[in-house]
């Protein structure tokens, strides 16, 4: 019933051999060095200031939602940087391996990578900025803020959460082991038939590939539910369905997509696997496999799944403009609608991706239409954007250039979208860089949409702001990279340069070749500034500090906590009285209001089951991928024991009593005061310079000194 | 919606089930199942046709299940569900139906003349 | 433009302390149900799939469906299950009233029946085998095989729970807790015999008329 694989295999090691740990290859072999110093150093760090039973109790076991959340983000941003890395290999190998004439080291002809390293350095790059860098990225987000915007006190599943985020960090694992032992796949990051056939992929890198995605699509899976039944079933009394912020209702919308698509990625998948390890003919060339079916099942996810960051995104930007218009969303009625036909129609469009597959010309119409629909909600969106900021008192911190920049790469990203969208364009341009230009404008959008939040909701999350000036910084160095590189791309797509060319033979193109290698350049400086960031509002971490409406014109649910949130939420349940609930105190001048009684609350208990399991299904993800037989059995049969267990002991949570919470409530006012008691608070009007200082501003204290101001390192 | 039971039996979800609703439930599919397999191993119609019964009986059997197993209706208790896998029933449609036509049309582009194409 | 009138600032609630929370049981329901829904989305791609290979020139040449299906014993296994799904629906009914020795009763005959549904799909899987098909004869008789598994795996899982249930209920009784999992089991096998009229239908007798 099993495949003979090539290259042998035992029952002990399956295809595991000395041989797959590229110790000769001349860049791998230096990294790994610098891995496991890294490692080293991380870890010796944390056992010398015996931070372990700290991580174990605080982080790792943990099931609040803020903290998987936060966790999600460090992944996303670690998996972030290391996508940008593989980009950044690819920029390089292109502008070298440009024309008949340039060198090759390495072993390469031209360039410094090989055409079988190249493959799989754009694959992982794709699989990696998507799934494992964006999709966490926005998944913490929806973690942290959407219980808090609907007055929960969790999310739904608290378990499950913590499940969901080990599963994707065993993804992530998955795909950073297949840099040392063995490869990775070098058929693209969505896989094309036959070449992810064991006949022309015989090495395990196709089978990374194909587990890392469903562990993902796993993780995803459940976060969606657990995101969906929050959202249905946990709002805050008062908190009524037009009252829910911007925010939620786009996750929700998102999830629903990711609810619905992502079964089709995890069969498509499968199917692969099923011809890869069983020698089925789902997507052979011959014996009445289709080829052409793979790629079907495969963009009946994909489309959706772009709607499912994109969406979250556009959340994020609806949330931000408000905040730094101080006006309301503008047409907040038909943004949800527009939410929601985008979500709808999204469905409907996937074949857009394969337009030259020869489905034929009254599919393609089909297809067409409904592509250039989608394209409705969204200009509604941007209009009730603009007109969002119209009129409005604009303050153009870090977090509203990058809405506002991300408001600008929407247009040229839609509107080449909108291009596509038509066959007879399409067929020109199709799997070309115009391709790849047109799809990182709209990537760009979620990675700015995911920076303005860091900048605004950072506050909220860690009790401080960052640093004004470097995120600014690092918002004009990434904007000018962003234009540097993928503006010249757009070009050379109509000039005739396809994706995926480890060799460019055209030297002509050089100089657009250079300008994008320039635009990468650009790019590693706005990391650096991201690093700057880190460290400055680290340093001034202090003197930054925000109390519960960290920006002063913040207008959702969110903002009526404690900056930074306490492990419980809220002290007693908010009861909503409109929408923009915050806004709607504070201009009625009881934003201050405190509860003035206690109950006890109920909270879910720590476990590390959910780590374990994680653990697992790494084990199993790899025994899969090498074929290790008895170790799937094994892992397989140790996670149903594990979930067994779990469902055995169940949790009781534990209580925290009302005079407990009255304890904490009073501390958290206190630093609350401590931090604004300088700033006189008048209920709804805008204190010039007063309700809004940043940047650094040196507000003179109105009113007594703080008892305990400067710093208190 | 919050409900204060100490005693999970007297959930509505528990207390929804019906002996009478899960027999019925069972009869009409069970019923319908072998009116279909009868029809189809004795050839009782040409193959179009035989298609269009099989099809009704699988579909009124679904529908059967659905109401009486899963109690899919508009009641306070139910409706999220029954919303749920409303707006789910199309994506199904699309799925098929969309994919079945892709990919007709394109055997109708590439493929030689096929006997016993569906 | 908000659709609702905000309450007057001076006497509105902003705090809420009789708040009972969510109730537990149907938000577990409700959650499941979303996760039975993404699992239909499963079983609806493997049918697309399906549809694509389940033409004549899908077979190479091989056996199709028409050679290889008994469409009377495939209807012995819509029995089978079909008394299992009955089976288990009587348990929970039993549960209405408390009745535990009602509800293991139910829990038995539907874990034996699910057992006789599974066997007699493992012998027709042998004796396909046994005849050449498998899915390395072709693409049609890879997505057969694939899909009809694919349930038959998912009922293998799901008597696994019911074993889980039973010892459950017996050494704790009925508490939120174990009551909520047999209400999320209750959907899981009820969609079952569901996704089972499907591929009976679709699948078998279909094939065996093609």
């Amino acid at each position: 019933m099993l495949v003979q694989v090539p290259g042998g295999w035992n029952p002990l090691l399956g295809r595991l051999a000395i041989d797959q740990i590229p110790y000769t290859n001349p860049i791998l072999a230096p990294l790994f060095v610098a891995v496991v110093i890294g490692a080293v150093i991380i870890l010796g760090l944390i056992t010398y200031y015996h931070k372990w039973g700290y991580l174990w109790k605080e982080w790792l076991t943990t099931v609040d939602h803020k903290k998987l959340g936060v966790m999600y983000i460090i992944l996303g941003l670690v998996m972030l940087f290391r996508g940008f890395i593989d980009g950044l290999m690819i920029r390089t190998q292109q502008v070298w391996a440009n024309g008949p004439q340039s060198s090759g080291v390495f072993g390469a002809v031209h360039g410094y990578l090989t055409p079988f390293h190249f493959g799989q350095v754009y694959s992982a790059h794709g699989l990696i900025m998507i799934l494992l860098a964006a999709t966490p990225l926005l998944v913490g987000f929806m973690n942290i803020i959407v219980p808090l915007q609907v007055g929960a006190r969790d999310m739904a599943y608290p378990y499950l959460n913590a499940l969901g985020l080990w599963i994707t960090a065993a993804a992530v694992a998955l795909i950073m082991i297949s840099l040392f032992v063995g490869d990775f796949a070098h058929n693209g990051w969505f896989g094309y038939a036959p070449i992810f056939e064991l006949q022309y992929s015989p090495g395990v890198g196709v089978d990374y590939w194909i587990w890392t995605l469903e562990l993902t699509a796993l993780g995803t899976t459940l976060g969606g539910i657990n995101l969906i039944a929050t959202i249905v079933k946990m709002r805050a009394p008062g908190m009524t369905w037009f009252r829910l912020p911007i925010f939620t209702w786009a996750s929700l919308s998102a999830n629903i997509i990711a609810l619905t698509s992502f079964p089709a990625l995890q069969v498509a998948l499968f199917l692969v696997a099923c011809d890869r390890y069983l020698g089925s003919h789902f997507f052979t060339a011959g014996f009445g496999g289709n080829l052409m079916l793979y790629t079907n099942l495969f963009w009946i996810w994909g489309h959706p799944e772009v709607y499912f960051v994109i969406l979250p995104a556009f959340g994020m930007m609806s949330e931000i403009f408000p905040a730094f218009s101080e006006k309301p969303l503008f047409g907040y009625i038909t943004m949800v609608a527009a939410s929601f036909a985008i979500a709808g129609v999204s469905w409907l469009v996937w074949l857009h991706h394969f337009f030259t597959m020869g489905a034929g010309p009254d599919v393609n119409s089909f297809f067409s239409v409904a592509t250039m629909l989608v394209g409705i909600p969204t200009g509604v969106k941007v209009f009730n954007w603009a007109f969002t900021m119209y009129r409005g008192r604009i303050t153009y911190t870090a977090a509203m250039l990058w809405a506002i920049g991300a408001l600008f790469l929407l247009l040229v990203g839609g509107l080449t979208g909108m291009m596509l969208a038509i066959p007879a364009i399409n067929y020109m341009v199709h799997n070309s860089v115009f391709v790849i230009a047109h799809f990182h404008s709209m990537l760009l959008v979620i990675v700015y949409a995911i920076f303005g939040s860091v900048l605004f909701w950072f506050p909220k999350v860690f009790g401080f702001k960052l640093d004004e000036f470097w995120a600014k910084t690092m918002f004009w160095l990434f904007s000018a990279g962003s234009v540097l590189v993928f503006v010249p791309m757009y070009m050379l797509g109509f000039m005739g340069q396809t994706r995926r060319l480890d060799y460019v033979f055209n030297t002509a193109w050089h100089p657009y070749l250079v300008t994008e290698e320039i635009g990468i350049a650009v790019y590693c400086l706005s990391v650096a500034a991201f690093f700057v960031l880190l460290y400055v509002s680290i340093r001034d971490r202090v003197k930054n500090r925000v109390g519960q409406d960290a920006w002063g014109t913040s207008r959702s649910l969110e903002w009526l906590t404690h900056s930074p949130v306490p492990f419980y939420n809220f002290a007693v349940t908010p009861h909503v009285n409109a929408r923009d609930e915050l806004a709607w105190r504070r201009h009625n001048g009881i934003n201050e209001a405190q509860p003035t009684q206690y109950v006890d609350i109920h909270m879910p208990n720590n476990t590390g089951v959910a780590i374990y399991i994680g653990a697992l299904t790494f084990v199993l993800g790899f025994a899969l991928t090498w074929r290790v037989w008895w170790l799937c059995l094994l892992s397989l049969v140790a996670i149903i024991v594990l979930m067994i267990v779990r469902s055995w002991r169940g949790d009781p949570g534990y209580i925290i009593t009302a005079a407990e919470l009255e304890k904490m409530e009073r501390e958290a006012m206190q630093r609350q005061q401590q931090v604004e008691g300088h700033l006189p608070h008048h209920g709804g009007q805008a204190v010039p310079g007063g309700a809004m200082a940043y940047e650094g501003q040196k507000v003179s204290p109105l009113g007594t000194p703080p008892s305990s101001g400067g710093d208190h390192h | 919606m919050s409900h204060g039971h100490d005693n999970p039996i007297l959930h509505p979800e528990v207390q929804m089930s019906s002996t009478r609703g899960y027999f019925t439930g069972f009869l009409i599919s069970l019923v319908l199942m072998a009116a279909a397999t009868a029809m189809v191993s004795s050839h009782a119609f040409p193959p179009f046709g035989l298609l269009m019964v099989i099809t009704i009986c699988a579909a009124i059997a679904i529908i059967a299940q659905i109401y009486f197993l899963l109690h899919i209706d508009v009641s306070e208790h139910n409706i999220w569900n029954t919303v749920s896998l409303v707006l789910f029933i199309p994506l199904f449609i699309f799925t098929i139906g969309l994919t079945w036509w892709m990919f007709s049309q394109l055997y109708l582009r590439t493929m030689p003349m096929m006997p016993g194409m569906h | 433009m908000s659709a609702h009138d905000s309450p007057d600032p001076s006497k509105a609630v902003l705090w809420d302390t009789h708040y009972h929370g969510h109730d537990v049981i149907s938000t577990r329901s409700f959650g499941y149900f979303l996760y039975l829904l993404s699992d239909g989305m499963l079983f609806a791609t493997l049918f697309a799939a399906y549809g694509v290979l389940s033409y004549s020139h899908s077979y190479f040449n091989g056996q199709t469906p028409a050679d290889f299906v008994h469409p009377w014993y495939t209807f012995t296994q819509t029995v089978a299950l079909f008394l299992s799904v009955l089976a288990y629906g009587m348990g929970m009914s039993a549960v209405k009233k408390g009745n535990k020795a009602g509800l293991m009763n139910g829990l038995i005959a539907a874990f034996v029946l699910g057992v006789i549904f599974l066997g007699l799909d493992i012998h027709d899987m042998m004796d396909l085998a046994a005849h050449g098909v498998t899915v390395q004869t072709s693409g049609g008789a890879s997505a057969f095989i694939v899909l009809t598994q694919v349930h038959a795996a998912h009922i293998f899982f799901g008597l696994l729970w019911i074993l889980v249930m039973m010892a459950q209920v017996a050494a704790k009784g009925f508490t939120t807790d174990t009551v909520g999992r047999l209400l999320s089991l209750r959907m899981f096998w009820h969609l079952q015999a569901i996704i089972w009229v499907f591929v009976f239908v679709f699948v078998y007798l279909w094939g065996y008329m093609s």
